[in-house]
């Protein structure tokens, strides 16, 4: 019989060959802040893109379906507190500030 | 894992040590170094001593003939791969059977 060259990697596997059950993820969805704090934005525009009410709609507010809070005025963003661990986005109309 | 099967003249060694990627994996050099190393000194000493048969992680060893040197370089072998196993477990197991 023949010598056997020696391969030290004869019981090595080949790198990728191993497979992986990870590597899948959703489409991502961009959630989260579309105004900040003390911009001036116009009735109808998305300010927070969240799941579940992260943020709360405060004055001149609403919140969509989908949890999105939209102002329903011209006017200048406001995050606020509420209560101990709560906050809520209002539009205050420019002469009000 | 690398899976060592010894049945009286017959060893197979296949599977991978899966201790690291390709060119990283000690393990597997030991393995491979340890077998391919007696394999080949048996044959330096007799041709017709073993037959082997080796392809992309496996070798089975077949000991054709009951000499001395053959004996000692298989049962050298054999312990170097029991000293293996016991420091990497997950990586090496050895299966005798005596029959």
């Amino acid at each position: 019989m023949p010598m056997l060259k020696l391969n030290i990697q004869l019981f090595a596997h080949k790198k990728g060959q191993g497979s992986t059950k990870n590597g899948r993820d959703s489409e991502s969805k961009r959630l989260g802040a579309k105004a900040a704090d003390g911009q001036f934005v116009t009735g109808g525009s998305i300010i927070y893109r969240q799941r579940g009410t992260r943020i709360y709609p405060g004055n001149n507010v609403g919140i969509g379906k989908d949890d999105t809070i939209f102002a329903k005025i011209d006017g200048i963003v406001k995050f606020e507190r509420v209560g101990r661990d709560k906050k809520q986005a209002s539009v205050y109309p420019r002469e009000e500030m | 894992m690398i899976k060592v099967n010894i049945k009286n003249n017959h060893i197979e060694i296949k599977g991978h040590a899966m201790y690291d990627d390709m060119g990283k994996d000690i393990v597997c050099a030991a393995v491979s170094t340890i077998v391919i190393t007696t394999i080949n000194a048996i044959i330096r000493f007799d041709k017709e001593a073993i037959k082997y048969e080796e392809k992309d992680g496996h070798i089975s060893i077949d000991v054709l003939k009951d000499t001395n040197i053959t004996n000692t370089l298989i049962l050298n072998m054999i312990e170097l791969l029991k000293e293996l196993e016991k420091q990497y477990k997950k990586n090496i197991k050895i299966n005798e059977e005596v029959l």
